[in-house]
């Protein structure tokens, strides 16, 4: 089962699109499911997930267009119980403990967060960690350099496989991180 | 359409050629054929030839008929060559093994009636040409002279076709003589033979217009229309012929055909057989023969569309020139441009009453030439743009063309040939060419600038200097202000109206691609005119438009930032950037909501905050201010509300740069209004979040000149306190457990940070509370998630009493 998982692109406020290299990679067919971080930010690009695949969970981000996604959202894929949540409502922004708490209370195998357009991938109490980093590589205060990166997750039952694309000074670069549910 | 066929049916029912009699008709004489077929074959089988050339005669009488259409007398025709093969394989055969008779094709000359003699005499000389009986240059011209003998314009027609068919394989295709045997003729003879055939073929074909009444007139041009390929195939033939070089095409070939062509005056057969050429011929042999196929065109009957053909020419010129990616296919001394711009002038001239679109047509075709056999010499595609808008103004000066016509379109094709050919930057330099956008109206241009809007954001072009910025928006116009020529009512360009918000999303979108990467000079520049383009296309455009400017700003600073050894001026340049943008962002809170501008304010905070330029604090207690008012206005809304308070908070806890007067005031006023949220659960949790403001938020020691950590215990447990207290005012139990949840994981997290009098005693009080609250909730679904979530909190502080630090932990189940 391929999950993509992606946030942050931030279209059209700080970039004009994916990049190409990007573009090229995510037809239409191949995934089952999107799980979004948030920050789209217009509906164009909602639209755009929709045509990649029909199951698509978008959680708000602090600048999206549309008041209505919902802040936190829970999927269960395979075995895996999956939360979603953009990050701009944890305080401090990108804090390991804040987060883990955010986990307990949603009671996830897997937390995905965004916010911080940096690409994690950690594993902490037997549980898991994702930030899939911003697509777009798009501008971000307190974070100098970007990288546009996304993340596909191969989830086979209880097994997981994580596949991280990055674009490296216009390198295009794949690695692999595997993480088994206890 | 059944009125038309009754009426057809009633009228042509003398003729017989109603539907259901045609199809009788072809059945029946199908039926004879396949009767006198097979009793050809089967005295063929007994070795009489005669008698099989009685029956072979009498089967090609069926195609003496003057009653079917065209379609079935093709159809008749199809099934009789099938069964003359018959014979044709039989007397081969004969042939190879010797017992061939040597004079059949003189007895079949004596055949009654001329259709089926010259079939057979085809057939016959066919098979004795290949047995050596005959001289092959004899019989080949015999034959196509013989043919002239069917005069009737469908039976010619079939019976040159089966001829040209026949000879395919023999027609000699050599130099010189073959050696071995004699007569067998040269190229010259073939290429008389099938000139001679077209040339019949023609006549015949341009016979039938003026067969029958005139009132029939279109079905007979449909059916002319059906029958073109058995003319064409002669040209076909001559294309395939090897011996047939440049020189033949030009002196023999071409000037054969063009006789023909021009001196038969059907405007039928002129359209169809000036296209069959160009796309028969190799592009070699056009390219040599320019002139005299133009001077042709311009001999051609009046009501011939000759926009087409010159535009096919032109097409596969322009296609050849540029094959395998170089423009060296077109020798120097023919310039194809001023041939075909002159030929384009000259046609425009002499055809009055030619459409505008079609004049529009050619000019296109011409700026394709232009744009991909000169592609680095942009005068000529100008020069195309220049005439067309001319070609316009001489017919009413200063008038758009009205929108959906035929001219509208083709004008519309027309600027996106640019638009494909070229990137961007390269379209720029075709100064003409915002001359003929303006000729259109509102709905071509909007059409035409979305167009060019999405062909630069699927290329990824950047553009990266202002001047180039400025000549682009002289193009998006359309787009960017309101046009005096617009359908839309000001009032229809609001969010509401999908096509609105996607148009400026585009633009927005397009705004990013404006780069100067190397240029923070530049790239000022370039802010500075988009604003002020931007600025002047209403609010309800400045919603969508001003955002990226802003951020784009924000990024700005960071790229002044990091030259600050190179520019001395970096500070004062950032601080007009953050000016610019609070100039920017005040203008978008006339909106009505005030998500977005605060949120840049936000954004603008941070931004100061990482820059750390001379009047950093300054700029951020500005923005950050301007923000929280933003925050008081959205009083009516509680959900924005909360959310915008704890957007504040968040972005307060990662600026670093404000001493501690304004920190102070700050860190208050947030918590203060945290209290003051509708909504006790939100009131809560928005407290909890503050106690991060006493914390790890960061206040500038004035002294060191360096960020520290706040660390101010005192007000850490207030908050917490205060949580607690408005925790115990909840109603709800339910919501109530949830939160005392929540903040015994908040104590947990500050008792990791070591925070002063937060002890495991404190922890064991709290554990006990909730553990005695959880029993008070039901057992329904939501209560259940909620016990879930303590028992997760529970798990995790199990975990954690392994360690020292929690010795002393009192946790069981």
């Amino acid at each position: 089962m391929l999950v993509l998982v992606l946030g942050d692109l931030h279209i059209p406020y700080r970039v004009s699109g994916l990049p190409h290299e990007f573009r090229k990679l995510l037809t239409p067919g191949r995934i089952q499911h999107i799980l979004c971080t948030g920050n789209l930010c217009t509906k164009e690009t909602v639209d755009y997930l929709k045509t990649l695949t029909a199951d698509v969970h978008i959680v708000r981000g602090d600048f999206d267009d549309n008041p209505n996604f919902v802040d936190q959202k829970v999927v269960t894929v395979g075995q895996f119980r999956i939360g979603l949540c953009h990050g701009h409502q944890i305080v401090p922004w990108g804090d390991i403990e804040s987060l883990s708490m955010l986990q307990r209370q949603m009671d996830v195998d897997i937390l995905i967060t965004g916010h911080t357009h940096k690409f994690e991938a950690f594993e902490r109490d037997n549980k898991f960690f994702i930030n899939p980093g911003s697509a777009t590589g798009a501008f971000n205060s307190l974070n100098s350099s970007t990288t546009p990166s996304f993340v596909l997750m191969d989830i086979q039952q209880a097994s997981l496989t994580l596949y991280v694309y990055q674009l490296i000074n216009e390198k295009f670069t794949v690695e692999r991180l595997e993480y088994r549910k206890a | 359409m059944s009125m038309q066929k009754a009426v057809d049916n009633s009228r042509s029912s003398n003729a017989g050629l109603s539907m259901d009699n045609q199809e009788k008709l072809l059945a029946d004489a199908l039926q004879n054929v396949r009767q006198h077929a097979f009793a050809m074959k089967r005295v063929l089988d007994q070795q009489s030839v005669m008698e099989g050339l009685k029956h072979a005669a009498n089967m090609l009488g069926e195609l003496r008929t003057s009653l079917l259409s065209p379609k079935n007398y093709y159809e008749l025709h199809v099934v009789v060559v099938e069964e003359l093969h018959h014979l044709e394989l039989y007397l081969t055969d004969e042939f190879e093994h010797g017992r061939g008779s040597h004079d059949l094709y003189e007895v079949v000359q004596y055949a009654g009636n001329i259709v089926p003699r010259l079939y057979l005499l085809i057939t016959i000389g066919h098979v004795y040409i290949r047995a050596n009986e005959l001289p092959r240059r004899e019989v080949l011209r015999d034959l196509v002279e013989m043919c002239r003998g069917v005069q009737h314009p469908l039976r010619g027609l079939f019976l040159r076709n089966y001829l040209l068919q026949c000879v395919k394989s023999l027609l000699p295709d050599t130099e010189e003589e073959n050696q071995e045997a004699t007569k067998t003729g040269t190229i010259l003879d073939s290429l008389d033979f099938i000139l001679l055939n077209f040339s019949e073929m023609n006549k015949l074909w341009v016979r039938m217009q003026y067969q029958g009444h005139t009132r029939d007139l279109q079905r007979r041009e449909q059916e002319r229309r059906e029958l073109r390929i058995l003319v064409g195939t002669n040209l076909v033939r001559l294309s395939e012929l090897e011996c047939v070089n440049v020189e033949r095409y030009k002196t023999i070939v071409l000037p054969k055909i063009m006789e023909q062509v021009v001196s038969c005056r059907d405007s039928i057969a002129q359209e169809y057989l000036m296209e069959c050429i160009i796309q028969v011929f190799p592009d070699e042999y056009h390219l040599n023969t320019l002139n005299e196929f133009l001077k042709a065109c311009r001999e051609l009957s009046a009501s011939v569309n000759i926009r087409n053909i010159l535009i096919s020419l032109i097409d596969r010129l322009t296609a050849y020139s540029t094959r395998d990616g170089s423009q060296q296919n077109i020798p120097e001394n023919i310039q194809l441009f001023d041939i075909f711009s002159e030929q384009i002038a000259e046609v425009v001239k002499s055809r009055i009453n030619m459409p505008p679109e079609d004049i529009v047509a050619l000019q296109s075709a011409l700026l394709n030439l232009s744009l991909k056999c000169y592609r680095d010499q942009f005068e000529y595609g100008n020069k195309v743009l220049e005439n067309t808008r001319k070609i316009f103004d001489n017919i009413a000066l200063d008038t758009q063309v009205q929108t959906g016509t035929p001219a509208a379109k083709e004008l519309v094709k027309m600027l996106k040939i640019p638009i494909d050919c070229y990137d961007i930057l390269d379209v720029l330099k075709l100064n003409h060419y915002k001359l003929v956008l303006q000729l259109l109206s509102y709905r071509e241009r909007h059409t035409v600038c979305m167009y060019i809007i999405n062909s630069i954001l699927d290329k990824e072009t950047i553009i990266p200097t202002a001047e180039q910025v400025t000549q682009l928006f002289e193009l998006l116009l359309t787009l960017i202000i309101d046009q005096t020529d617009s359908p839309l009512e000001t009032s229809r360009q609001t969010i509401t109206n999908e096509d609105f918000v996607e148009e400026q999303n585009l633009v927005a979108r397009l705004y990013n691609n404006f780069q100067a990467p190397n240029d923070p000079d530049q790239q000022y520049h370039i802010i500075k005119i988009c604003q002020d383009t931007f600025k002047n296309g209403g609010l309800e455009r400045m919603r969508f438009t001003y955002p990226p400017i802003i951020m784009q700003a924000y990024a700005l600073t960071f790229r002044y930032k990091n030259i600050r050894e190179q520019d001395e001026k970096w500070e004062k340049k950032c601080q007009k950037l953050f000016q610019l943008c609070n100039q920017l962002i005040n203008t978008l809170t006339k909106l009505e909501t005030n998500d977005l501008p605060l949120r840049l304010y936000l954004q603008g905070a941070l931004a100061a905050s990482e820059i750390g330029s001379e009047n950093a604090e300054t700029i951020a207690y500005e923005f950050f201010s301007q923000a929280y008012t933003l925050y008081e206005e959205q009083a009516g809304d509680t959900r924005a509300q909360s959310a915008s308070l704890t957007l504040l908070i968040g972005t307060l806890e990662k600026v670093t740069c404000f001493a501690e007067e304004n920190h102070s005031t700050l860190r208050q006023s947030l918590t203060q209004a945290a209290t003051r949220l509708v909504k006790r659960p939100d009131q809560v949790r928005t407290l909890l979040l503050c106690t991060h403001l006493f914390w790890s938020a960061q206040r500038l020691n004035e002294s060191t000149q360096k960020s520290e950590q706040v660390h101010d215990n005192e007000k850490v447990l207030a908050c917490l306190k205060k949580a607690t207290k408005l925790t115990t005012q909840i109603m709800d139990q339910s919501v109530q457990v949830q939160l005392y949840n929540e903040l015994l994981n908040t104590y947990i997290y500050f008792f990791n940070q070591n925070l002063p009098d937060i002890d495991i005693t404190l922890l064991n009080s709290l554990i006990e509370k909730l553990q005695n609250e959880m029993s008070k909730i039901s057992s329904n679904e939501n209560d259940e998630f909620i016990r879930n979530q303590i028992q997760k909190t529970f798990d995790y502080l199990r975990q954690q009493s392994q360690l020292e630090k929690f010795q002393g932990l009192q946790i069981n189940n």
